[in-house]
């Protein structure tokens, strides 16, 4: 009886280790550009040429690191990158948090009209309407006589009005949110005079932290990681870091031309610039990433 | 109207003051959209109205009256805080996307008294299929790049958050790698990594050339292997736009009811057939969902060819905005396009179930 019963939890469990296997196998497909990466980064210059050498370098050099830091310009772009990005997350969350709490709680007219725009922005390719835009910005910074093409203004702007990177998605994870705070709360808040914009703070801003968290740091992050709308409205006027990176290799050859030096780009330079430009964000990750998941199980993801 | 309803007077009452304006100042708003509105969404409304009048029917015509205050408050409030984002998505996504469609056809010049804007027929549409070399190539580029990516990526994803799903332990931890390169994927580092790949393509052909598969394939068809190798170095850069379809498929996975894989085993139904007859289909709206996401983050991705042309001819203020519009246009028509049959995709299926169980 006792041996059956070994036997029938025996192939569960061999089950279980397959899975786990494969899914270790995936994780190393996922992780393989970063290690990559990092690998790169911290070889030395004859390594990088040395063929025999694939992962792990013969000697350990902060060579790349410091060479393309100093290309990046790293601590200026990076100050600039976090302001600008922070700035554009915060605006964002706060009109997501609005925009997923009218669609949670309140049965107003053409609602379901609306929340089919909300998809519908989210669909339209961004081209589209970024020439437009441009033309609207430059008509208008010509009739105040304020430049605003260049500057972060725009951006801020659209980003107030619930038009920045991925809208859709954080008024969607609001949405989500709210819907599962139960209704009674609200409603027995009101009862104690409160108004809407109190219970919308009192209440529920209080109770949804780590989602607003989450959705500040998916807008950073994605804010950070944006280009095409930055390139075309911001023009690297305001140097940051990714675009940096993407300009990593005619930036090179004119700082190693007018420091009169002998440096030629390779491999592991570009590598390290990469690295660079993302070991904020890894870091990011790394220290919130309890939250972050915590945020994501309380969004209604795992749903337990 | 203030006499009408002394609940919702009540309740504004107890609100403080500057809330109030505001609130005043919106309620014109929303009656506006009100009236707009009340012919097409005679539909949408009844069934909203539903719970209500049926309340109001059991009881007397006073409690009618405040189902209606109710009724406005609710819209009032709705549109309260719905405001910025109707507002900005006027301004910033419905006004642009139309006058996209009619820059498209027109010639746009920067001049110092402003935008110079004439009307020019379908000559940019001729112009850009006919005679510049470089957009329809380009355009069939991205369509040879989104089409299978969207498959692997939705597929792929399916298939890791169905195994997690069936885990219990250090679910955390796959779903913290997972999830990684959605914080870190760009454009800017994503083409580093992919040229990074290239070059090292250079030097060894494929890192796949030792293996005793590719040596197979390669006696047969050495392009074959050529193409495959390359689909399996890009697979890494693939996978990593599965990290938010996997979050969504998880999501959805979970709020499957557990009484329906209960009811499917007690009628002696083994994991391969729960999969196919209950998994899969409750999944499907949440695999359009995702299928939608996978083409707009992979429409946004920085190496995309159309990108590059859409954003030269951007540059040029001095008659390129006009082209610019054109390449715009016709390239989300295409996006829309594959969008809305990767719908049909999906809901074609559902209504054919229906009919058969009508």
């Amino acid at each position: 009886m006792k041996k059956k019963n070994r036997a029938a939890n025996l192939l569960p469990r061999i089950q279980k280790l397959l899975i786990y296997f494969v899914l270790i196998c995936i994780s190393f497909v996922f992780l393989q550009p970063i290690f990559r990466i990092i690998s790169k980064t911290f070889m030395s210059t004859a390594d990088v040429i040395d063929p025999a050498v694939e992962w792990l370098p013969k000697k350990f050099s902060l060579g790349n690191l410091k060479v393309a830091a100093n290309v990046l310009k790293l601590s200026k772009t990076l100050r600039n990158s976090i302001l600008f990005s922070g700035v554009l997350a915060i605006c964002q969350t706060t009109v997501s948090a609005l925009t997923g709490y009218a669609l949670s709680r309140f049965r107003f007219r053409l609602k379901n009209f609306w929340f089919v725009m909300i998809l519908l922005a989210f669909i339209i390719p961004v081209p589209v309407l970024m020439i437009p835009r441009l033309m609207m910005f430059v008509s208008f910074q010509e009739t105040i006589h304020v430049s605003l093409i260049g500057t972060p203004i725009p951006q801020v702007l659209m980003a107030l009005l619930g038009q920045g990177v991925y809208s859709t998605v954080l008024i969607l994870i609001f949405n989500n949110f709210f819907n599962m705070i139960p209704h009674v709360l609200d409603e027995a808040a009101m009862i104690d005079g409160a108004g809407p914009l109190k219970v919308f703070y009192y209440v529920v801003v209080r109770m949804s932290l780590s989602t607003i968290l989450v959705v500040f740091l998916f807008s950073f992050v994605w804010n950070w990681n944006e280009t095409y709308i930055t390139g075309t409205l911001l023009k690297n006027s305001i140097e940051l870091l990714p675009s940096k990176l993407s300009l990593f290799n005619s930036e090179f050859d004119s700082v190693a031309s007018a420091s009169g030096s002998a440096f030629k780009i390779n491999e592991a330079y570009k590598m390290a610039a990469t690295f660079i430009s993302i070991a904020p964000l890894l870091v990011l990750y790394a220290f919130v990433q309890k939250r972050f998941i915590q945020g994501i199980e309380n969004t209604g993801i795992t749903g337990e | 109207m203030k006499k009408q309803n002394p609940q919702a007077e009540k309740l504004r009452n107890a609100e403080p003051g500057p809330e109030r304006m505001t609130e005043t100042q919106n309620q014109a708003e929303t009656e506006k959209t009100a009236q707009e509105g009340t012919t097409a969404e005679t539909g949408k409304n009844a069934e909203a109205k539903k719970p209500e009048t049926s309340k109001s029917r059991e009881g007397s015509p006073a409690k009618k009256k405040k189902g209606n205050a109710y009724q406005r408050r609710q819209n009032r409030l709705g549109y309260l805080f719905m405001l910025p984002w109707i507002i900005g998505f006027v301004i910033f996504t419905l006004f642009p996307f139309i006058a996209t469609i009619y820059l498209s056809f027109t010639d746009v010049r920067a001049t110092i008294l402003g935008w110079e804007i004439n009307f020019s027929g379908l000559s940019n549409y001729i112009t850009a299929f006919f005679k510049n070399v470089e957009f329809v190539p380009a355009l069939l580029d991205f369509l040879a790049m989104i089409i299978p990516y969207t498959f692997v990526v939705i597929i792929v994803s399916f298939i890791i958050a169905y195994l997690m799903s069936r885990l219990t332990k250090f679910r955390g931890v796959f779903r913290t790698i997972y999830f990684l390169p959605v914080i870190i994927m760009s454009g800017p580092v994503m083409s580093q990594i992919l040229d990074a790949g290239v070059s090292e393509h250079a030097e060894q052909v494929s890192r796949y050339d030792g293996l005793f598969i590719m040596n197979m394939i390669e006696s047969y068809s050495p392009q074959f292997a050529h193409t495959l190798g390359g689909v399996l170095d890009e697979l890494a850069v693939i996978l990593w736009f599965t990290g938010i379809p996997i979050v969504l498929f998880i999501n959805g996975l979970q709020k499957i009811n557990p009484s329906l894989f209960e009811a499917a085993k007690i009628d002696s139904a083994n994991s391969w057939q729960i999969l196919w007859k209950i998994t899969i289909p409750m999944i499907r709206p949440i695999a359009l969902v995702c299928t939608i996401f996978t083409i707009a983050q992979l429409g946004t991705y920085d190496t995309n060819p159309v990108y590059g042309l859409i954003k030269t001819a951007t540059g040029n203020m001095n008659g390129g905005l006009g082209y610019a519009a054109t390449y715009a246009w016709i390239y989300s028509l295409v996006v829309l396009l594959i969008i809305g049959i990767a719908f049909l995709i999906f809901r074609d299926r559902k209504e054919k179930k229906k009919g058969v169980r009508a």
